[in-house]
């Protein structure tokens, strides 16, 4: 079965794009490319690289996106948000990084940018920038297991693929349960219900991205450009 | 201490009265009230009015948000387009109905009240219009009540009162980082105890019954009663009828059950 290259935070990199894209050239299998949000920042001018996204080269990988945290940014400031406006980024970084996100990204790319969706849903994985709870959700190897958890079940998926952390992990549910008892009018019951076998996988950002096989749930951690061939970084 | 929650007024007075004299009778003075005081119902004016004069520290519940803010509530509202139109129709009538200074004071309520270790809320912490049902996730709904730093989550919404402890929960995991693939590192959370109670409905009981309900805590003991209490719902259906809202919502008051108004699923969250 093909794999899935999931890659996120960009931030309007095109050279790294490019080095991604040499590097799934030469590897085998590989005929899928997520790009989970994250497209844009505030440190470089990001028209070169949306450009490519949205009308790619002959011989590359055609990238499928969704929004992340930059590009929520944005797009609120532009008021496609409705009242929202990006307090979030004005808080963490000031109003220097909202002029300068805004000057990172011509006007004409806000529609592309406004019609990208929040996540995928592919077989049993879901492909999101942050959670199923918001795009800013920030998911890592120490997070609560009991959230993460409460994050795969909303989407009802196996398999939840994450970028916000910025992490490369693959934390994997592998057992405990809970006693729930109900009382109501009519009486009282008890249930035990078991941790469902589900895992959740941090795909890096930026330099660090990931290949993921569907079939053999196999994942490898790569860096761009550092012999993407290796397989002992790998594992299934 | 002992005190009573109520919740899902819905407009309708005489519940109302007949809960608040069963509370009073047992000399509980401290009331939490989870919102929803409107919808449905052909009193609104009259329950906030009461509310406001006994000084019951309310939530706002879906509906008070929904009369304040406009309708914008996603597919979970309402799971048919009848049941859909009806409810359009009782949110117009009562937006009409509603005195400005009702809807100002159904706009200052806050989304959720908390005491120590106890929080109020109509839905969920997360969304007024999340439904915590007695059979959801128990790990999700575990999650909502540690999420929210509470040991006792109070919630309405489903118009069925019910009383879940969550306990003997632990959750293992497997860690495996790109750095040392082979050696993945394991750990276990052991789940602390939580409880949710749901207060069920005053003004409109979907638990197959007529009675209002409404629960009482003991802070001391942990007890919590389901009070059932019967009431004049001749008067309320005959209102409903008087006034033209939807007949089916005085159908239902005689039946006690829900009609085509079920959250099919627990899993879901309000996209609103």
């Amino acid at each position: 079965m093909a794999r899935w290259a999931l890659v996120s935070g960009l931030q309007g990199d095109l050279a790294l794009y490019e080095a991604i894209q040499r590097d799934l050239r030469q590897l085998a299998r590989v005929d899928t490319l997520f790009v989970l949000g994250d497209l844009i920042g505030p440190d470089r001018d990001a028209n070169a690289l949306l450009a490519r996204l949205q009308d790619p080269r002959r011989g590359e990988l055609a990238p499928q996106c969704i929004y992340g945290w930059w590009e929520e940014q944005l797009l609120a400031e532009r008021g496609y948000r409705g009242e929202r406006r990006a307090d979030p980024l004005r808080q963490q970084f000031g109003q220097a990084a909202v002029e300068a996100l805004e000057q990172a990204v011509d006007p004409g790319h806000l529609a592309w940018l406004a019609a990208l969706q929040f996540g995928f849903i592919e077989l049993d994985c879901a492909l999101l920038h942050g959670s199923s709870a918001a795009v800013d959700d920030s998911l890592g190897p120490d997070s609560s297991p009991l959230l993460l958890l409460d994050r795969l079940t909303r989407m009802d998926v196996n398999r939840l693929f994450t970028a916000r952390s910025g992490q490369q992990f693959r934390l994997e549910l592998s057992g405990g349960g809970i006693e729930s008892q109900v009382r109501d009018l009519e009486g009282q019951r008890q249930h035990q219900q078991s941790v469902p076998q589900r895992q959740v996988i941090g795909i890096g950002a930026g330099v660090r991205y990931t290949l993921y096989d569907p079939g053999s749930d196999r994942l490898d951690f790569l860096v761009a450009g550092s012999r993407p061939q290796q397989r002992a970084r790998g594992f299934a | 201490m002992t005190h009573a929650v109520i919740s899902c007024l819905h407009a309708n007075l005489a519940a109302l009265e007949a809960v608040l004299d069963d509370i009073d009778q047992r000399g509980i003075t401290t009331i939490t009230c989870l919102g929803d005081l409107v919808g449905y119902g052909p009193q609104p004016n009259e329950v906030v009015n009461l509310v406001r004069e006994r000084a019951i520290p309310s939530c706002q519940g879906c509906w008070d948000e929904d009369i304040i803010e406009g309708l914008n509530s996603c597919e979970c509202s309402y799971p048919s387009q009848l049941a859909e139109r009806r409810g359009h129709q009782a949110h117009q009538w009562t937006a009409e109905q509603l005195s400005e200074e009702n809807k100002a004071f159904l706009a200052s309520l806050p989304m959720s009240l908390r005491r120590d270790r106890l929080l109020f809320v109509h839905g969920s912490p997360n969304s007024q219009h999340e439904y915590l049902l007695p059979d959801m996730d128990a790990f999700a709904a575990l999650e909502r009540v540690q999420t929210a730093d509470a040991d006792t989550l109070f919630c309405g919404h489903t118009h069925r009162p019910y009383v879940r402890e969550l306990r003997d929960g632990v959750i293992r995991v497997r860690v495996q980082a790109p750095t040392d693939p082979q050696s993945p590192a394991e750990r276990e959370m052991a789940l602390p105890v939580r409880r949710i109670v749901n207060a069920g409905s005053v003004g409109e009981p979907r638990h197959g019954n007529t009675h209002a309900t409404y629960v009482i805590h003991d802070e001391a003991t942990g007890n919590v009663e389901i009070r059932e209490v019967p009431y004049d719902v001749e008067r309320t259906c005959r209102a409903i009828v008087e006034v033209g809202l939807p007949p089916v919502f005085a159908w239902r008051l005689r039946h006690g059950f829900e009609y085509a108004e079920r959250a099919d699923d627990a899993s879901h969250v309000c996209e609103r």
